[in-house]
C-alpha cells in the first residue's frame, strides 16, 4: 500500500513539529537532568557542578521522604477508589435509556472544570463552621465527627484526595464506557443463556474483556495523580505540617519558593523517573494486549 | 422474575440518584453562592437558595477596579487561542508525516512523541522558566502560548496520525497519478476531510490550556500577563471571606469550558477516549 517516498516528503512535514517539541519538551527534560547535579539557585549564571551532592542530601531530607509517603497514599487511594467508583457507574449507566445520558453528562461534569475552581469550591464544603460537610454530619447528628477537614492533619491529605477524585472518577467512568461498548453483546447473551447470573457474567466475562480499558485508566490515573499540583496547592499548599505535601508540591517549593532550583531539579528527576515506570510498564502493556488480538 | 428485576432496576436508579445528588451538590453550591447578595451570604445561607438573583458579585469581580475579571479573561482567550491552533496545526504536520509515510525508525519517532503525552510538566519546569527568562519572553504570554503549543504536539499528532492512517488511501493515489505534488495532496485532499477530528482535538486543547494553572503560574508575573484561573486563585487571597465573588469568579471562569461541555460534548467525549484507549 505504502510506496517507498524519498525521506524528504515525510521529513518536511515533520521538521516544524519536531523542532519546536525538541526545543520546547525534550530539551528542557534533558537540562532538568543536568541541572539536578548543580547548586544553581535560580538567578544569575554561575553555578557549580556539584555532582551526586543533591541525591545524596535528598534522601536524608526528612521533608522529601514525608512528600514520598504522602505520594505513596496518594497513588494508592487514586489507583483504587476513582477506578472502581468509574467502573460501577460505567456498569450503571451502560445501557441505551435516555435518562441514562443526562446522568452520564452531570457525572462527567466535572472533567471541564479546572483543578483551580474545584479546589476553590472545595474549600468552602469543608469549611468548618459553614461546609456542607460539617453541617451534614451535625445535622444527622454525628457532631463529633466534623472537624476543620483541611486544616487538621489526619484529614488534610484525605479531604483534598476526595476532591481530586471528583474529577477523576468522570474520566474513569468515560474510558470504560468506550471500553464496554467493544465488550461482545453475543458474548454476554450466552453467558446468560448458559445460566449465568450478573455476578458471573460481570466477573467471568466482562471484566476480563475490560482489562484494555483498565490497563488505560490505571496508567492514566498513576500519572496524572504524580503530578496532581494545582488542587493540593489551592487547598491546603502542602500543610497543615506538609501533612498534604506530594513529591509535586515538594518540587515547586524547593525551586520556585526557596529557590533551590538545583535541589528542587532533584526531585522533578525522580518524580520523572517515577513516571516513566508507569509509562514503560504502559506501552509493553498495551503492545502485549496488542500482539495478543491480532 | 420480572418483578424482582423492576426492582433490582428501581434500586440501582435510586443509588444513582443519590449518587448524583452528592455528586453535584459542589456545583450547586458554586451556583447559589453566586447569584446571592453579600448581605445574604454574610447571614449564613451558603447553601440555601438565593432570595433574589442578585447581580453584585459578577459585578464586583469584573469591575477594572475591583475584581478585573474582564482583563484576565482576555488574556486566556489570547492565549488558549493561538497555543490550541498551533498545537493542532503542528500535530496535524506531524501526524500526516507519521501517518501516510513509512521510513527509518518511524515507530520509535511515533513512541517517542507520544510518549511527551505522559510527561510530568515538573520535569520541564525549571528548564523552561530559565529558557523564558534567556530570551527575554518571561511574563508575557508568548511564553505561555508556547510551552502550550509544544505541550500539545503529543496528543494532535496522536489522534492525527490515527486518522490519516486510516483514511482512505485512494483519492491521494488518484490525485498523484494526475499528477499532483505531495504538499497540493494534504492541503486539498487530506485536510477536508480531518475536519472531524480537528474538531476534537480543538474541544480537547481549548480546555486543557484554558484550565491550566501551572505553566502561567510559573511563566507570569505582572497583572498585565495574568490568566483566568491565576487571577482567580489571587482572587480568593484578595476575597477571603467573599464567598460570593469567589463563586462569581469561579462560574465566570468556567463558562468558556462549560459551553464546550454542553455544545460539544460528543466531540470532546470521543477526544477523551481516543487520547486514551488507542495509545
Amino acid at each position: 500500500m505504502f510506496r517507498r517516498h524519498p525521506w524528504i516528503i515525510p521529513a518536511s512535514f515533520l521538521a516544524l513539529p519536531l523542532l519546536v517539541y525538541f526545543t520546547f519538551v525534550i530539551l528542557p527534560t534533558l537540562n532538568s537532568l543536568y541541572y539536578s547535579f548543580t547548586d544553581w539557585v535560580g538567578y544569575g549564571a554561575d553555578f557549580n557542578f556539584v555532582g551526586m551532592a543533591n541525591f545524596e542530601k535528598i534522601f536524608t531530607d526528612r521533608l522529601f521522604s514525608n512528600a514520598i509517603k504522602n505520594t505513596a497514599i496518594w497513588l494508592a487511594l487514586a489507583m483504587t477508589a476513582p477506578t472502581l467508583l468509574g467502573l460501577a457507574l460505567a456498569l450503571a449507566l451502560q445501557g441505551k435509556r435516555r435518562i441514562n445520558t443526562i446522568y452520564k453528562s452531570l457525572f462527567y461534569l466535572p472533567i471541564c472544570l479546572s483543578p483551580i475552581i474545584i479546589g476553590i469550591i472545595w474549600v468552602w464544603l469543608y469549611s468548618p463552621k459553614l461546609g456542607i460537610v460539617n453541617l451534614f454530619l451535625r445535622s444527622i447528628g454525628l457532631d463529633h465527627l466534623a472537624t476543620a477537614w483541611l486544616a487538621n492533619p489526619n484529614t488534610a491529605l484525605f479531604a483534598v484526595f476526595v476532591a481530586w477524585a471528583w474529577q477523576q472518577t468522570g474520566l474513569n467512568m468515560v474510558i470504560f464506557l468506550a471500553g464496554l461498548t467493544s465488550v461482545p453483546t453475543p458474548l454476554v447473551e450466552a453467558a446468560k443463556v448458559d445460566g449465568a447470573n450478573y455476578w458471573q457474567t460481570l466477573v467471568k466475562v466482562i471484566i476480563p474483556m475490560l482489562r484494555p480499558a483498565t490497563v488505560v485508566v490505571l496508567a492514566l490515573t498513576a500519572i496524572s495523580a504524580l503530578k496532581s499540583f494545582e488542587i493540593i496547592w489551592v487547598m491546603t499548599m502542602g500543610g497543615p505540617f506538609n501533612k498534604s505535601d506530594t513529591l509535586a508540591v515538594f518540587m515547586y517549593s524547593e525551586s520556585f519558593r526557596k529557590f533551590k532550583m538545583g535541589y528542587g531539579s532533584s526531585a522533578a528527576v525522580i518524580l520523572f523517573l517515577m513516571t516513566l515506570v508507569i509509562i514503560v510498564l504502559y506501552f509493553r502493556q498495551t503492545a502485549a494486549a496488542e500482539e495478543l488480538y491480532e | 422474575m420480572n418483578v424482582r428485576k423492576y426492582f433490582a432496576t428501581a434500586l440501582l436508579y435510586f443509588v444513582l440518584t443519590i449518587m448524583l445528588i452528592l455528586f453535584m451538590t459542589p456545583v450547586y453550591g458554586a451556583i447559589v453562592t453566586a447569584f446571592k447578595s453579600q448581605a445574604e451570604v454574610s447571614a449564613g445561607g451558603y447553601w440555601t437558595l438565593p432570595s433574589s438573583l442578585a447581580a453584585e458579585n459578577f459585578e464586583r469581580v469584573m469591575d477594572p477596579e475591583d475584581g478585573n475579571l474582564g482583563l484576565y479573561l482576555q488574556n486566556s482567550l489570547l492565549l488558549t487561542i493561538p497555543a490550541s491552533l498551533f498545537s493542532i496545526a503542528l500535530g496535524t504536520l506531524a501526524g500526516y508525516g507519521l501517518g501516510k509515510y513509512r521510513f527509518r525508525g518511524d515507530g520509535m519517532l511515533f513512541i517517542l512523541i507520544v510518549a511527551g503525552m505522559f510527561l510530568p510538566p515538573q520535569i520541564a519546569l525549571i528548564p523552561v522558566f530559565r529558557l523564558m527568562n534567556d530570551i527575554g519572553l518571561y511574563d508575557t504570554l508568548w511564553a505561555v502560548i508556547i510551552i502550550h503549543t509544544a505541550f500539545g504536539i503529543p496528543i494532535c499528532t496522536l489522534v492525527m496520525r490515527n486518522f490519516f492512517q486510516v483514511a482512505p488511501n485512494a483519492l491521494r493515489e488518484a490525485a498523484l497519478i494526475d499528477g499532483a505534488n505531495e504538499y497540493s495532496i494534504f492541503f486539498r485532499i487530506m485536510l477536508p476531510l480531518t475536519l472531524p477530528a480537528l474538531a476534537v482535538l480543538a474541544t480537547l486543547q481549548f480546555t486543557w490550556i484554558w484550565n491550566d494553572f501551572l505553566w502561567p503560574f510559573i511563566l507570569t508575573q505582572r497583572a498585565e500577563s495574568r490568566t483566568v484561573m491565576v487571577g482567580i486563585l489571587n482572587l480568593t487571597g484578595q476575597y477571603t471571606v467573599d464567598w460570593g465573588g469567589q463563586a462569581a469568579a469561579s462560574l465566570i471562569g468556567s463558562l468558556p469550558t462549560l459551553f464546550i461541555f454542553v455544545f460539544f460534548q460528543r466531540y470532546f467525549i470521543r477526544g477523551l477516549t481516543l487520547g486514551a484507549v488507542k495509545g
